[in-house]
């Protein structure tokens, strides 16, 4: 699926430049040229690496309650400047080729001003523009993120799934385990340097740009490729069950929030002595395969992939919820096409229906020929329970009520409750 | 039997390119013309034997199709046919309609494209032609789940009402172990192309000396009037050396020509072939008709024997209508038997998948009816203290 890509805010431009960087490097083609980031904050996009400059559109700064560091999570502000700045963002949009591509996609995080209530406000303008989808990916705050960051995402979380067609969640919270980065090392740098929020781990250079979200953002970037990205890499061989943009399209139908799994199976092969050279065409099947040494594929295969499929189900996900509770999921297997078990593939879609407990489920293959590899990607489309965000909504309603009880006795505006904002990893 | 041929879908379009291939190994001339039709660009790019030009691309200006496919959503496959028609009814022009016999439309089921655009263009054959138009549709199997069924059970009743006759194929009766996505389904078109073009083609051949007992087109027509359901059985036979004299496998050593013993063969051959693997399994005393051919060389195919294999099938079949002959094939390497049992009412799989699509549409319908709900109960807190940004 050909999709327009739209970051807003410091986390959503930092994950677009990454799927943009993904694009070219695996040559399977997402947006094709068609991105797009915007900030209140110059210097974030400034950091970025693979949104062309020109690409990079810098709006509300001009506001008089816009500092250096944006809107700190203020999303009624964000939503206030983007109103005002809206022909600046349609300016923008004039830059991509909406006609090219299925459906737009908008990158944010949720708990900042300007993802969270600027994001809302171009995807409304999205919405209003084009008559394809219009998609986000949505960045959940992690624990240790202020209760103004955590009550802005679920604010805004509301105004994302009415407005958008689909809302793909990415946790924070449930990937930063996963990060090597040094946490106990930055934080007490963080509070070395009081308080400023681009510590640097002590083990790196002094100019080590390096973000503790990096390694966040790859894994955000490598889920939402391999779904959005699947049957675009320009290949010869043609999948016998195709994934096409249209049952990507269907599955997302159902509105909602969602969320993706992945799992990769290494093949391996048996040894021959020239594994990974071409084949030339004249070279007989039998004698080539003796050469070059052959995937491993016999019966247990069938085994081999339905547990694929069930680990990537299994896996961690994008966002962690019941799985019970989809409505539409859709699965692809990318690999080579003579290592993909039929029976196995036709196992797992079935294992999928009983897990998910839907019907509806599109399941195809991506062929390629030349991977020593097998990738299940899983989307579970309009999951209702999801734990993860019942937690963080309560933990809003609390900061509400809150700042309920401090506006009642003192004039406090909310843009004021700024000083921890900031995360601390 | 001169036939235009029509694919809808992925799966349509496969049997058709496979029909193409084997009738042309075989020297065979049955699909006078040739039309696949499919809302996915990539589907169409597939087909080795079907010329460029007699590719269809629907719904490419469909929102939720645009050359991609329609997602197996059976509505949005017969909406695009029914907005291309016009695109549709100009390729069907070039069909040459006083050059065929019948039309035959082949689709999988299962999908959306052939499932829904599948019936539209058998509705506009039908208003067109006065000729037979036949359906070969493709159930899913049980493993591809709820949904396929549900496209199945209901595209089914579409075409069984359309179509003239409708040759059924299970693919779950077809599944076999060890298979890769590569070699995918190659394996089953394959065969039901065999059984296919064999029946079909009776008759086809530009042969000066006609066999007194050939079958010709009218045979399968008469036997495919029945409508409702059909299913086909087919067993071969080698019966050439590589040099190509006649195997003396089939006439054993040191036998004579002996009619009784070919007579033997020929039966044998004919309860292997309604003994074998059916298109679709069903109960063979539930046809309503049958037919008998014959296929390879004259020789070879006695006539007591294709009589008392008639015989067999009239109690096996439990029904006198049935036509039995023979196919003359003179340099073919095989002899081979097809039977066609037409309007089978006993296919249990066709009750299995109308089970699983009922069980699926309540399922759909269940989440359909809370989706709005469960949404909103997810993205707002119990008390609804919170307000969205906007
Ligand atoms: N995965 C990921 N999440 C991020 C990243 N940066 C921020 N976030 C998340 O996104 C939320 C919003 O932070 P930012 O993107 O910095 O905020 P913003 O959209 O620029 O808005 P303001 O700074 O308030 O104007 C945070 O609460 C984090 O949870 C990032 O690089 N990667
Ligand atoms: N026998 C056989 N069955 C197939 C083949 N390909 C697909 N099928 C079956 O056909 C059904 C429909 O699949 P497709 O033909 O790919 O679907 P389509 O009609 O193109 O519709 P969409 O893909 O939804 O647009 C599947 O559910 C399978 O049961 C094939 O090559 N051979
Ligand atoms: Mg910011
Ligand atoms: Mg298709």
């Amino acid at each position: 699926m050909k999709l327009a890509l739209i970051g807003v805010g410091r986390g959503g431009s930092r994950v677009v430049d990454r799927l943009v960087d993904r694009e070219s490097a695996t040559g399977r083609t997402l947006c094709d040229g068609n991105a797009l980031v915007f900030d209140t904050t110059e210097t974030t996009l400034e950091a970025l690496e693979f949104v062309p400059e020109e690409r990079r559109s810098v709006f509300g700064d001009i506001h008089p309650n816009v500092g250096d560091d944006g809107l700190e999570g203020d999303p009624d502000l964000g939503a206030e400047v983007a109103r005002e700045d809206v022909e600046e963002i349609r300016r923008a949009f004039d830059d991509l080729a909406f006609t090219d591509v299925d459906a737009a996609l908008v990158v944010a995080g949720l708990g900042g001003g300007t993802g969270g209530g600027a994001g809302a406000i171009v995807l409304e303008e999205l919405q209003t523009m084009l008559e394809k989808p219009v998609y986000a990916v949505g960045l959940l705050p992690t624990d240790d993120e202020s209760d103004r960051r955590i009550h802005t995402a679920m604010r805004s979380l509301q105004s994302f799934v009415t407005i958008a067609d689909n809302v793909v969640c990415f946790d924070n919270e449930s990937w930063r385990s996963t990060v090597t980065y040094d946490e106990h090392a930055a934080t007490e740098s963080a509070d070395d340097q009081d308080g400023d929020d681009t510590a640097v781990d002590d083990d790196r250079d002094e100019d080590d740009t390096s973000d503790p979200y990096d390694e966040i953002d790859d894994a955000a970037a490598r889920h939402v490729h391999s779904l959005f990205g699947a049957n675009e890499l320009e290949s010869t061989t043609l999948a016998e069950n195709r994934i096409d943009a249209s049952d990507i399209a269907r599955t997302l139908e159902t509105g909602g929030v969602s969320t993706i799994g992945q799992a990769t199976l290494e093949l391996e092969r048996t040894d021959g002595p020239l594994p990974w050279l071409p084949r030339p065409s004249w070279l007989p099947d039998a004698l080539a395969r003796r050469l070059q040494g052959e995937i491993e594929n016999n019966q247990t295969d069938a085994a081999a992939i339905k547990r694929l499929v069930r680990s990537a189900v299994e896996s961690r996900l994008t966002l962690p919820c019941d799985v019970a509770s989809t409505h539409r999921a859709l699965v692809v297997l990318s690999g080579p096409p003579a290592a993909v078990s039929r029976k196995g593939f036709e196992s797992a879609r079935y294992w999928l229906e009983q897990e998910t407990d839907t019907v509806e489920i599109l399941a195809g293959d991506e062929p390629l020929t030349r991977s020593s590899t097998i990738t299940a990607t899983v989307l579970l489309s309009n999951v209702t329970t999801v734990p993860r965000i019942d937690d963080l909504q309560a933990r809003a309603v609390a900061a509400e009520r809150e700042r309920e009880g401090d506006d009642a006795g003192t004039a406090a505006t909310p843009a004021d409750a700024g000083t921890n904002e900031e995360f601390i990893w | 039997m001169k036939l235009a041929t029509i694919g809808v879908g992925n799966a349509g379009s496969k049997i058709i390119d496979r029909m193409l291939e084997f009738e042309q190994e075989t020297g065979r001339n049955l699909c006078r013309h040739v039309l696949v039709i499919n809302s996915a660009r990539t589907d169409l790019a597939k087909p080795d034997y079907v010329p460029e030009d007699r590719r269809v691309l629907i719904g490419d200006t469909h929102q939720k199709a645009k050359g991609h496919g329609v997602g197996g959503d059976v509505e949005v496959g017969a909406e695009v046919a029914k907005h291309d028609i016009d695109e549709i009814r100009r390729a069907f022009d070039d069909i040459d309609i006083h050059e065929v016999d019948a039309i035959l439309v082949g689709a999988g089921l299962g999908g959306g494209t052939g499932s829904g655009a599948g019936p539209v263009v058998i509705d506009e054959l039908q208003k067109m032609y006065d000729e037979p138009v036949y359906g070969l549709g493709i159930l899913p199997g049980e493993y591809e789940g709820g949904r396929p069924a549900l496209n199945a059970a209901r595209s089914l009743q579409s075409f069984v009402q359309k179509v003239d006759n409708f040759v059924a194929f299970d693919n779950d009766a077809w599944r076999s172990r060890g298979q890769t996505i590569e070699e995918g389904y190659e394996q089953m078109n394959r065969e039901l192309a065999i059984r296919l073009v064999t029946l079909l083609a009776a008759g086809e051949i530009d042969e000066t000396e006609v066999a007194e007992n050939a079958m010709d087109s009218s045979d399968i027509m008469r036997t495919l009037d029945t409508g409702g359901v059909s299913s086909i059985g087919y067993a071969s036979t080698t019966v050439r050396t590589e040099g190509g004299g006649l195997l003396d496998r089939f006439r054993d050593e040191g036998e004579a020509l002996d009619e009784s013993t070919d007579a033997a063969k020929i039966k044998g051959l004919v309860r292997r072939a309604v003994n074998s693997r059916l298109t679709i399994p069903c109960t063979v005393s539930s046809a309503d008709r049958a037919l008998i051919i014959l296929s390879g060389p004259s020789e070879l195919i006695s006539r007591k024997g294709i009589e008392s294999a008639r015989q067999w099938l009239e109690t096996e079949a439990d029904t006198v209508d049935i036509l039995a002959g023979d196919d003359p094939r003179p340099n073919s390497p095989e002899l081979a038997a097809v039977v066609l049992l037409s309007n089978v009412t006993e296919t249990p799989r066709v009750d299995e998948i109308q089970n699983q699509a009922v069980d699926a549409q309540d399922k759909i319908a269940e989440l359909e009816a809370v989706r709005e709900e469960e949404i909103n109960d997810l993205i707002t807190d119990d008390d609804d203290e919170l307000d969205p940004v906007v």
